[in-house]
């Protein structure tokens, strides 16, 4: 067995006095794509803040190829290759296109590799090449979102979290945005994926969890969800 | 006549782009941490002060001085932000209103027991230039140069360096540029050191051609406010432009007018603006 390139323990945390996660444990093995599933407040944005230590960890542990992390500041995580493309995507928006890929590979480990991680993300987004100059925050939606995950690719992630990155997206580009999850897997990154569109990942992904109030209430392979009576009924409204 | 006009809008362009540059570290701070900096009045007297016994003891040409200054100015503002901002950086803007406040009170309090309030002035004779029948004190156009350059500096660093633009992501969103990797409070620090040494810079320049004392960097902390209004806050070159046009109305209003209506005209511009256009009055938002 592998160890798990990321691994969450009994993992508690809140905001405030509130308290939001109730014991998680979770995997992510090496070159999987992993899910986490869960309506609308049940916590997932909360762990992966917990994850990448934007929030602080109440109880429990979090690894990264072995190594403790829980008590590291965000920036030094992602300096080991722990990378996130938050949700609502964070680009920064008087900055050009350019500048944002160049923020990306702002740690030392992604300097190194710039260019050919440029190179890479701009052929699979092709649509941001011809906009290098442009100031991110005047491009679409959609285009904003290509951008946060080009940018992420520019880090050289060790694992890649998505935050609901199809969120507010129109179908077509949702599509769009699974296919490059789909391409991102086919080459053997490790990804961590929360996603609303339950169909689409469980289609994809390893593994998965499902999370309802800050407690993982289920988790199985892909097809083992998908077939599950509780997931078709807490989300297809069967 | 003609050659007042001309001395007025060569002096006043000159002096602008001091204020200009004295304005600048003012915007940074607020523009990158939302921090208004009322420390930045004592941090130009401090400027000054530093330029000055360099100059007694060290026999150090204020133009060459003032590169040091730059430098303790980005020490001692970093230091400060540990001391009084970092433990309320995230906490509302009155907070570090208030920090900064107490900042000042420290410099000015304690200067006024060092220094007394007793005006100084750097011994530099430097010779003037004529330009189209109009005499320019060396010092002056030396100080509109510098400016230009410390300006020109502040903007390379910004675009060009990777700490700039790590200080300009923190200035956009601060959680994503954690997320990048960069150590936004490092970065943070920075910003108010760089914010805090530009203004000793602009000390240091000032008081190669005026007297001064603890107390005169009050006076460029309102023009500083006057510039970031008119020109908006967020950008050096807008700054440099909006202490241009003070620096200009300025001189050419007091070839009319009494000096001592200078800071009452300033306050004036600054309410009609507040009122006219609050974003400032070349600010594209
Ligand atoms: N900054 C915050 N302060 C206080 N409570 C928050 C904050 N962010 C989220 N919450 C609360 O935490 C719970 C989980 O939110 P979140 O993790 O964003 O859910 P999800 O991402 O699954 O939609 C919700 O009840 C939400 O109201
Ligand atoms: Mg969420």
């Amino acid at each position: 067995m592998d160890q798990p390139t990321l691994k969450v323990e009994n993992l508690e945390t809140g905001y405030g006095e509130v308290q939001i996660l109730w014991g998680i444990d979770l995997e992510v093995p090496p070159g999987n794509l992993t899910t986490i599933l869960g309506a609308n407040g049940a916590g997932k944005t909360t762990l992966l803040r917990a994850i990448t230590g934007i929030l602080p960890v109440w109880k429990g542990k979090v690894t990264f190829h072995g190594e403790d992390i829980t008590h590291l500041s965000p920036h030094h995580r992602a300096s080991l290759g722990l990378v996130m493309i938050p949700e609502g995507r964070m680009i920064f928006p008087e900055m050009t296109v350019l500048e944002n890929l160049e923020m990306g590979a702002f740690t030392k480990r992604a300097r190194a590799g710039l260019k050919e991680n440029m190179e890479y993300a701009l052929s699979l987004f092709p649509r941001l090449k011809e906009r290098l100059e442009q100031k991110a925050g005047t491009m679409s939606g959609g285009e904003q979102q290509m951008l946060a995950i080009a940018r992420g690719l520019m880090a050289d992630p060790r694992v890649l979290i998505f935050d609901e990155p199809s969120l507010g997206l129109a179908p077509k580009l949702v599509i769009e945005v699974f296919e490059t999850i789909q391409k991102l897997k086919e080459e053997g990154v490790t990804m961590l994926l929360v996603e609303q569109n339950v169909h689409l990942s469980l289609a994809l992904t390893d593994y998965a969890y499902v999370l309802a109030e800050g407690k993982v209430v289920m988790e199985g392979t892909g097809e083992e969800l998908e077939e599950s009576e509780e997931v078709k009924k807490a989300y297809l409204g069967a | 006549m003609l050659s007042a006009w001309l001395g007025a809008v060569l002096s006043g362009i000159l002096l602008g782009l001091l204020y200009g540059l004295a304005a600048i570290g003012l915007n940074l701070i607020w523009g990158v941490m939302n921090v208004i900096n009322l420390s930045h009045g004592a941090f130009i007297a401090l400027g000054m002060f530093s330029s000055y016994f360099m100059a007694k003891y060290l026999h150090l040409s204020p133009f060459i001085g003032v590169f040091l200054v730059l430098a303790m100015g980005v020490i001692l503002g970093m230091v400060t932000y540990f001391v009084s901002l970092h433990k309320i950086i995230s906490a509302p803007e009155l907070s570090t209103l208030l920090a900064t406040y107490s900042v000042s009170l420290v410099i000015i309090g304690l200067g006024t027991f060092i220094f007394t309030t007793n005006p100084r002035a750097i011994d530099i004779a430097l010779g003037s230039v004529s330009v189209g029948g109009t005499v320019l004190p060396t010092t002056r156009i030396l100080t509109g140069i510098f400016s230009v350059i410390f300006t020109l500096w502040l903007y390379y660093f910004l675009y060009k360096t990777w700490s700039g633009k790590a200080i300009r992501a923190v200035s956009m969103n601060r959680d994503a540029a954690e997320l990048m990797g960069v150590n936004t409070t490092m970065a943070l620090a920075l910003a108010f050191g760089i914010g805090v040494a530009l203004a000793m810079t602009a000390g240091a320049l000032a008081a190669t051609i005026f007297p001064f004392t603890i107390l005169s960097g009050g006076g460029y902390e309102l023009k500083s406010f006057v510039i970031c209004v008119l020109g908006g806050l967020g950008s050096p070159l807008g700054a440099l432009l909006g202490g241009l046009i003070l620096g200009l109305i300025e001189n050419l209003v007091t070839l009319k007018i009494a000096t001592s209506y200078v800071p009452f005209l300033e306050f004036a511009i600054l309410v009609f603006i507040l009122i006219v256009k609050p974003t400032g009055l070349l600010a594209r938002r």
